[in-house]
């Protein structure tokens, strides 16, 4: 490339970009509107994604006036400040999180994509540290920010300081987002990582657990329960730009100086690290083309190995191998699983602790579980095509029905029947053992039997990135599939629920409520059996069209 | 003999039609190339021979049975390595195969064995143990085709086999291809590489905007051309698109 020659280019020529000062300003306007542009054209794609975006634009706002206004209502109040602190520490950790969870949400966040660009990475990270500013999320934390600093403000002095303080606690976010972005941007393009990604959205429903019970707690004791912790979180950035506005309206001018001190640090540790950070990405390979670390394949074959012995051969043991492999190395249907095999156990066993539960919340154990059978085909995603290059009958398709149910029951008749007894164990029911446990096996039995059947007939897809468990145009599909098939799993299992409560009311019948363990146990495997026969020739006929439709996305 | 004779296929997607009523008889023991543009049709072609894909009209006989009334004797027969279409990527390229071989319902010994040998052969020894996921563009076409061998099928049908592959990759696929044609079984595949095609095929089918433009042996189709990128784009309309006078400022002194 020859040298720059110096004429009045508006873009940085190639090779001038080392002494750029001038255009500096330049480059900030430029990310701005590439900011605004690929916002904008996200929303040009579908009308769909548009009027999601101006529902969430305006359920953000509504929200953002509602805790302005309630924190301004806080103000005077003697526990303000702890709520405050904890607030804007909330806000910030929400920073971190956010563009691990939502690495595609904004293109500016991958600085990999600007790599091919003459640019310095100082004046870059300037120009996309104002760029992330732009937006509901930094519109939502300015609000925030600007409501916790009216309600701890007493004082011009403290006034002042906060106007500050809400600018260096916007930044930090900002800069704190950025940050984590760049650091993990290699992680995000590698397999592994976005493995991860999928699997913490689990991590994300237990916090969300924690947060409801620490809010109940408040709601009980009261504010004052937050003043040891506030105590530490004024002095973490953000959190300590805020405590300085406090600190200052209490006259601790030196402590407040000292907290702005932290927060401005802070500001400058993320930046510097952003900045590192970015300059490794963009001059090292991308993250997604280098291999990733693999455990040793003694460990992976010791695992395998024996158990795969103990399956049966043929279709079906090959078939249960490998859907069973998929429970453990697939993300998407590992979280289905854990969140099927946690809710399962969670609402039986957490009912019954509290006392108001009933024996027969067992049964949500079976008909959680149950529900993987749903959608069979498209767990394969478009690799079906290797299973029904292999069906050429309906004996084929048969068998392969028959093992995946067999996969599933491996799993789930040891956990349902253990939830039930647990359930029975901590509620002391001892008598009822039996009936909710023949309950419990007819349920399953008719959610393998519709799942089996709406597998042939409603296949969709399931992306296997981000979030999303139906690919899009297929929700209607899935909705069908997965609802329709519930509906018809309980009425599928009348005719158990009628003997059950039958016996239960009629004099003289708790004596036989015994027979229901096999009456359930023999219906269960009777309609799993005539759901397979039904689903099968369905499955072989239409191998074309459910490859089609699992394909998507 | 002929290993594939399609009549009168077609398929649309929605107002466009993918494929206008094909008619192919491509002949038994040869390497035999479709090639054609990217959206050719191709894929869709190949996609409706192997079963893969209905058509909309038309019938398709491979080794002489019916693929969509016969599947029994077809899918036995067939290896395919489709374009775009996942594998079981969760599973390591041994487990691959073990899957594959005895969804087909080899004995499981014989898989063992065929796949520890196409894995050497392929140069994949060293990865079986690692993820499919984890594999190069070349090591899944490598381990696609493996997977399509491992039967022993009559007619291997590849999508696209040399898209994106290194060239040593490539040059072992092809190694093993013409081993395997050499013993009489059929190679179809689909490739827009004209170099490529001249290089491997007897036998070649040209396709452009669904319709087969030309098919026969590789002097036939090539004709009084020097070559066969020559004969194709004279074949699908593509000669002389003149682009250079509108970029007169591409290249030279005016920098």
């Amino acid at each position: 490339m020859s040298a720059a020659t110096g004429a009045p280019a508006p873009a940085p020529a190639p090779g001038a970009a080392p002494g750029a000062a001038a255009s500096a300003p330049g480059l900030v306007a430029t990310v701005v509107r590439l900011k605004l542009s690929l916002l904008r054209n996200g929303l040009r794609q579908s009308s769909g994604r548009r009027a999601a975006y101006v529902a969430s634009a305006v359920l953000t706002l509504l929200f953002a006036a509602l805790l302005l206004l309630g924190l301004i209502a806080l103000r005077g109040h003697a526990h303000a400040v702890s709520l405050v602190v904890l607030l804007v520490t909330v806000f910030g950790l929400g920073w971190a999180v956010m563009p691990l969870f939502f690495p595609s949400g904004d293109e500016t966040l991958d600085p990999t994509r600007l790599v091919m660009l003459p640019l310095r990475p100082l004046p870059l990270v300037r120009a996309l540290l104002v760029a992330s500013l732009v937006g509901i999320g930094p519109l939502l934390t300015l609000l925030m920010l600007a409501g916790s600093v009216v309600s701890v403000a007493h004082g011009a002095a403290a006034w002042t300081v906060g106007v500050f303080a809400v600018a260096l606690a916007l930044l930090v976010c900002v800069a704190l987002a950025r940050a984590v972005a760049a650091a993990n941007i290699r992680l995000l393009s590698s397999r592994k990582g976005r493995d991860l990604a999928v699997l913490s959205g689990l991590v994300i429903a237990v916090g969300v657990q924690l947060v409801n019970f620490g809010v109940q707690r408040l709601g009980t004791s009261g504010l004052g329960e937050l003043d040891p912790t506030a105590a530490v979180l004024r002095w973490l950035p953000p959190a300590s730009a805020v405590g300085a506005v406090d600190s200052v309206s209490d006259g601790h001018y030196g402590v407040a100086a000292a907290q702005l001190a932290v927060s401005a640090a802070a500001l400058a540790l993320l930046v510097t690290a952003w900045a590192r950070s970015m300059t490794r990405l963009m001059t090292s390979p991308d993250g997604s083309t280098l291999q990733a670390a693999e455990p040793s394949a003694q460990k992976r074959r010791g695992r395998a190995g024996p158990a795969a012995r103990l399956l049966p051969g043929g279709r079906t043991g090959t078939v249960m191998e490998r859907s069973l492999r998929y429970v453990w190395r697939d993300p998407k249907t590992k979280a289905a699983w854990v969140t099927s095999l946690a809710i399962g156990l969670i609402v039986p066993v957490f009912n019954a602790l509290q006392g108001t539960g009933s024996v027969y919340f067992a049964c949500f154990a079976a008909g959680m579980l149950g529900i993987q059978m749903y959608n069979q085909f498209g767990q394969d995603t478009s690799a079906f095509w290797m299973v029904a290059m292999t069906i050429s009958s309906t004996r084929d398709a048969y068998d392969e029905l028959r093992a995946r149910a067999l996969a599933l029951l491996l799993i789930t008749l040891p956990y349902a029947t253990s939830v039930t007894v647990l359930t029975t164990a901590l509620l002391g029911d001892w008598a009822k053992l039996p009936e909710v446990l023949g309950l419990s096996l007819a349920l399953l039995g008719a959610m393998l039997a519709t799942g089996a059947w709406t597998s042939a007939r409603f296949p969709y897809s399931i992306p296997q990135e981000g979030y999303k468990n139906v690919a899009p145009g297929q929700a209607g599909l899935a909705w069908i599939a997965v609802f329709g098939g519930m509906v018809s799993a309980a009425l599928l299992c009348a005719p158990v629920i009628a003997v059950t409560v039958w016996l239960n009311v009629s004099e003289g019948g708790d004596a036989w409520t015994w027979l229901l363990l096999p009456a359930g146990a023999v219906y269960g495997a009777g309609v799993t059996l005539l759901g397979l026969r039904l689903a099968a020739p369905r499955t072989a006929a239409r191998l074309p069209e459910i490859l089609t439709a699992v394909s998507k996305g | 003999m002929t290993s594939v004779r399609v009549r009168n296929l077609w398929k649309r997607f929605g107002q466009q039609v993918a494929v206008a009523g094909i008619d192919l008889d491509l002949p038994s023991g040869k390497f035999i190339g479709l090639v054609g543009p990217n959206g050719a049709g191709k894929t869709t072609t190949l996609s409706m021979v192997t079963g893969l894909l209905r058509p909309d009209q038309g019938s398709v006989e491979v080794v002489g049975h019916d693929v969509w009334r016969d599947p029994v004797e077809v899918k036995a027969r067939i290896g395919v390595l489709p374009e775009g279409l996942r594998l079981f990527e969760r599973l390591s390229g041994r487990e691959l195969l073990s899957y594959s071989g005895r969804l087909r319902g080899l004995p499981g010994a014989e898989v063992d064995k065929r796949a520890t040998q196409l894995l050497d052969v392929l140069d994949l020894a060293g990865a079986q143990h690692k993820l499919v996921v984890d594999y190069s563009t070349g090591m899944r076409k490598k381990i696609g085709l493996a997977a399509a061998l491992l039967h022993n099928p009559e007619v291997l049908f590849l999508d696209e086999p040399f898209e994106g592959v290194d060239p040593v990759s490539a040059q072992i696929i092809r190694g093993v291809l013409e081993r395997y044609t050499a013993s009489g079984a059929t190679v179809v595949f689909s490739s827009h590489v004209m170099e490529l095609v001249e290089s491997l095929c007897d036998w070649v089918a040209v396709m452009a905007a669904g319709r087969i433009r030309a098919q026969g042996t590789l002097e036939e189709v090539r004709g009084a051309a020097p070559s066969l990128q020559r004969a194709f784009l004279e074949l699908v309309g593509a000669q002389g698109r003149d682009t250079g006078s509108d970029l007169d400022w591409l290249g030279g002194a005016g920098r």
